[in-house]
């Protein structure tokens, strides 16, 4: 126990530095950086080049490394963040995303897809205390964590520049009166961070042994929560989150088994938020700007198409699964079922206002609700969709309700714990939904006594649901409660101070968002005939919420197009063979910097 | 209102035209039969993205197969090709890629994919449209209850885990297991569970631990504190080579270790601490005997440099076994089927060598043995735990 303890705290500032780097970027560009982890990653796989290749000592490698992060920290920003200044932050949020995945398949292209073993550019194993070795390296990491902390902040708050980017930070258009050169400041900022995490890589790499150049995603994920639970952009916070969800996952694993390490992950991350809302060091006036979505609908309003153009994609749609080969019909129900879950998400996400990045739960939830209703209790296909859809909806709700009373950008995050807690609870609930080994043999849908045995006809009932979806959400948005939504997400004070309750509203909003993921999950599963927990992954919430981004938040229409972009693409570039997923996220990255308010949005 | 009115009008009037018109459009479409002189395997693989390592052995093994089906004449009169299809290993990507493999009229059987969520999310289409869909690499028990144009040759869990489990209860009395969390990992481990009782070896700790998962300390700290004579990971390479790593270097744990994969990647990764690991495989490029699986090991040294693996010989033996049934009755879809169910003589690679058939019931091939291998001076080699 001691020893679990020990080997914890020793893993703990790991966790510390990478969240470090994490929450400075946040704190001084309001820009939850996805790509922080892939970051982590390059400074890793540089590291191993110059270790093993170039045969590169220590301090060598370190300057390397420094170098290269450095200079694609800056692209990252010069290229990409910077032009979208002024924009709703969640552009460049989705940004991020789109350059994390062009850093993680990047370094597959370049160092290739193998595992392999760090160089021991320190001493790992050098020392033994509590029955556990460890080496020169974990010291050099804990004490490289403990002065990075110290000498960043007083960095921040003695030094001209650090001053500059607090000032940027809090506001920058006062800071550019002011005579502060914000675009150099945001620069230097976005440089720090990636510097950091390019140091972070290398003693993560020292500690880890093996690595991999796809390391970076779960890196990230684990420093985000570290950050979030200290409070994000307080940097002792990251430091003592990084301690605290070291040791409370090395005590959880030790009692429990690594099986359940993501439970106890994003468990503690939903128990601090509920018991400590802004994070243990986090300030409290902090929490109540939400910098992961715009205020007055910042970007740009939805287009409106007059009828008759309406109705004509109406028909179109009905009619393609009547012309399409196999194949499209084959693309075309991923895109509908997809399209399905974020049309739901654009009350929540774009009229409500609350960027949810958890919706992977409510789909998990819809899929094996429905297929063991329709398996193990005989239910026809369309009572199961229906049920998946409210039992989704139910279970969603269930478990956000403690969520709504958190403010700001918290509350986004805690979605991320939420949505990765009920796939965990999925997956070991194991006499009901056989675990992990999955469900086989999902009947494929049946309306009415007719089987969809072709992709065609699975595709025109996909399009049908998903007109069903669209004609719903419409209404919604048209009725009073709709209005209350958009009040809500336009402007939440003024909302509150005409007596709506708003984390109600937003809970209703969620839980109808929830309703459609689960149809959308229901009908994947039948679709798919075999589902197992691995289908939901954080990748499938970001994936959906991505969608809803590129159509512009708040049109339902938008999302249609956003999934037929997004879930569509990867097919078109089969052309790029090896550079698929890379070529997408330049792609995703381009169409962001084009039409940063939404393909289907308009400015205002 | 009257908006309203006329576009649901508008659509009802369209729905009503298109199903009295074209109702037989829902149908799939017309496989026309294929002229060209070349038929081809379509292959669904993950050539991106966090499994990509496999896909490359896959690919290797393949590209290997397909030039020495075609030295030898081809399948029945015609070139043999492979048309690969990147998925990520995504069911999401396998559903919507596999409709066009099905329209390919020159594919004439389907290869993959690495994980049962893509293969199995593809295989109704395949199913549906009487293409036979030959999962190599899915050993999972329900792998082929899709349906009778299903099959898998890959050697069942419970073989491979009863083999597993003997060998560890030849060295060891009480043991701690680890096992990978996924459809894999948990049915391997139910199945080693099961011989373990028969063969009284008492497991004092066990956990799963999740795909992502970096740092194995604390999960080993626990699995180690009791000192049981070995501990056995049922996973993967990467995995194991973290798991003995951790073990050896930094809890200095000096048992048994059981575990990893028969992959360069694994050797390499955990260095030093691999040697002496026995696990169960299904071949061995240095033990081989086979006169043909010989050749095969040369041919691949002589193309890429190294040595092959499982992963390499199985994804190889899926397309020299395709290829043959084709040319035992024809190189076609139904051709292909048929032979699956009848021919009983597929060349076999893997294991002792010889030939292997299909159990017609099952869709897989039982009589596939496992046999062992170990870590020495860095290279796998068969194991003959008769001699100790």
């Amino acid at each position: 126990m001691i020893t679990a303890i020990f080997s914890g705290l020793i893993h703990s500032s790991a966790y510390a530095l990478v969240a470090v780097g994490m929450t400075l970027v946040f704190g001084v560009t309001n820009v939850a950086n996805f790509a922080q982890g892939s970051l982590v990653a390059l400074g890793m796989m540089v590291a191993w080049w110059g270790g093993s290749a170039l045969g590169l000592g220590f301090i060598p490698t370190v300057l390397l490394v420094i170098i290269i992060t450095a200079s694609v920290g800056f692209l990252m920003n010069f290229i990409v963040i910077a032009p979208l200044e002024g924009r709703k932050p969640i552009a460049a949020l989705l940004a991020t995303i789109g350059v994390g995945q062009i850093i993680d398949h990047g370094l597959q292209l370049v160092f290739g897809t193998q595992t392999r073993q760090f160089p021991k550019l320190l001493e790992t194993y050098n020392y033994e205390l509590f029955g556990i070795r460890f080496g020169t390296s974990d010291v050099v990491m804990f004490l490289v964590t403990i002065v990075l902390m110290i000498g960043m902040w007083l960095f921040l708050k003695n030094s001209k520049i650090g001053q500059a980017i607090r000032a940027t930070s809090q506001d920058p258009q006062a800071a550019a009166q002011m005579g502060i050169p914000v675009v150099l400041i945001r620069h230097i900022s976005f440089v720090i961070g990636a510097v950091l995490a390019g140091v972070a890589g290398i003693f993560v790499g020292l500690y880890n042994v093996t690595v991999n150049p796809m390391n970076g995603s779960s890196i990230g994920m684990t420093a985000f929560v570290a950050a979030t639970i200290g409070g994000l952009g307080s940097i002792p916070g990251a430091v003592i989150g990084g301690v605290v969800l070291g040791v409370i996952e090395s005590i959880g694993i030790f009692w429990f088994g690594d099986g359940v390490r993501d439970i106890i992950t994003f468990g503690a991350l939903l128990l601090v938020l509920i018991i400590r809302p802004q994070g243990l060091l986090g300030n409290k006036d902090d929490a109540t700007s939400e910098p992961l979505t715009g205020t007055f609908l910042g970007g740009g309003r939805p287009l409106v198409f007059p009828v008759w153009v309406n109705a004509l994609l109406v028909t179109l749609l009905l009619v393609s699964p009547f012309i399409a080969n196999n194949y499209i019909a084959g693309v075309g129900t991923q895109i509908a079922v997809y399209a399905i879950a974020a049309v739901g998400l654009t009350m929540i996400s774009g009229s409500a206002g609350q960027t949810i990045l958890g919706m992977a739960g409510p789909v998990a939830v819809g899929a094996y609700a429905s297929a063991l209703l329709t398996k193990d209790f005989a239910w026809p296909f369309l009572l199961a969709m229906l049920f998946a859809g409210i039992i989704a909806a139910v279970a969603a709700c269930l478990l956000t309700f403690p969520v709504w009373k958190l403010s700001g950008h918290y509350v986004a995050i805690a979605t991320i714990g939420v949505g990765a807690v009920m796939v965990a609870f999925i997956r070991i609930a194991d006499p009901i939904t056989r675990g992990s080994l999955g469900i086989a043999g999902i009947s494929a849908p049946n309306v009415f006594g007719l089987e969809l045995d072709t992709v065609q006809k699975q595709y025109l009932f996909d399009v049908i649901v998903l007109l069903i979806t669209l004609f719903i959400v419409n209404r919604i948005r048209k009725s009073h409660v709709g209005q209350v939504f958009e009040g809500i997400g336009s402007d939440k004070f003024a909302s509150q101070s005409l007596a709506i309750h708003t984390g109600a509203y937003k809970a209703l909003a969620y839980a109808l968002a929830s309703f459609f993921a689960g149809i959308s999950g229901s009908l994947l599963a039948h679709q798919y005939s075999y589902i197992d927990p691995t289908n939901f992954t954080s990748n499938m919430s970001i994936l959906i919420l991505t969608i809803i981004v590129l159509g512009g938040m708040n049109s339902p229409l938008g999302a249609v197009l956003g999934s037929v972009v997004l879930v569509g693409a990867p097919e078109l570039l089969r052309v790029t063979a090896d550079a698929r997923i890379f070529v997408y996220g330049i792609l995703l990255v381009v169409i962001i910097l084009l039409k940063p308010q939404g393909l289907f949005a308009k400015k205002v | 209102m009257k908006n309203k009115i006329m576009r649901i009008a508008t659509a009802i009037s369209a729905i009503s035209l298109l199903v009295s018109t074209a109702a037989c459009g829902l149908d799939g479409d017309e496989t026309s039969s294929n002229k060209s002189d070349t038929v081809n395997i379509g292959v669904l693989y993950p050539a991106t993205g966090q499994y990509a390592e496999y896909g490359k052995m896959f690919k290797n093994g393949m590209d290997l197969a397909v030039k020495k089906v075609n030295k030898d004449g081809g399948v029945g009169g015609k070139t043999l090709g492979l048309k690969y299809f990147d998925t990520q290993s995504d069911a999401k990507q396998s559903a919507a890629v596999a409709p066009r493999l099905v329209s390919d009229s020159s594919i004439i059987a389907v290869v993959g994919d690495y994980s049962s969520s893509a293969s199995m999310a593809a295989s109704p289409a395949f199913q549906n449209a009487k293409l036979v869909h030959y999962g190599f690499n899915n050993s999972s028990p329900t792998f082929t209850t899709t349906g009778d144009y299903v099959w898998t040759p890959q050697v069942s869990q419970e073989t491979f885990q009863k083999a597993n489990a003997d060998i560890v209860a030849k060295k060891a009395k009480k043991i701690s297991v680890v096992y990978i969390e996924n459809d894999w990992g948990k049915q391997a481990f139910e199945y080693f569970k099961k011989e373990a009782e028969v063969k009284g070896l008492q497991i004092a700790y066990s956990s799963s631990y999740l795909a992502d998962t970096t740092d194995y300390s604390s999960m080993l700290i626990s699995a180690t504190q009791d000192s049981p004579d070995a501990v056995v990971d049922i996973g993967y390479g990467p995995d194991g080579a973290g798991i003995v790593n951790t073990l050896r270097d930094k809890i200095g744990f000096t048992g048994l270790f059981f575990g990893g994969q028969e992959t360069s990647e694994f050797l390499q990764s955990a260095g030093d601490n691999a040697e002496g690991t026995i696990i169960t495989g299904t071949f061995s490029a240095a033990g081989t005997t086979d006169s043909k699986a010989k050749q095969f090991v040369a041919d691949y040294r002589n193309a890429y440099g190294s040595e092959p693996g499982n992963f390499e010989v199985t994804a190889y033996q899926a397309i020299i076994d395709l290829a043959y049934a084709a040319n035992k009755t024809s190189p076609t879809r139904e051709g292909i089927q048929e032979a699956l169910k009848t021919v009983k003589d597929f060349p076999l690679y893997q294991g002792q060598g010889g030939t292997f058939s299909f159990n017609v019931k099952t869709r897989r091939a039982d009589g596939i043995q496992p046999i062992l291998l170990i870590v020495k001076d860095g290279k796998f080699v068969q194991y003959d735990d008769s001699a100790k």
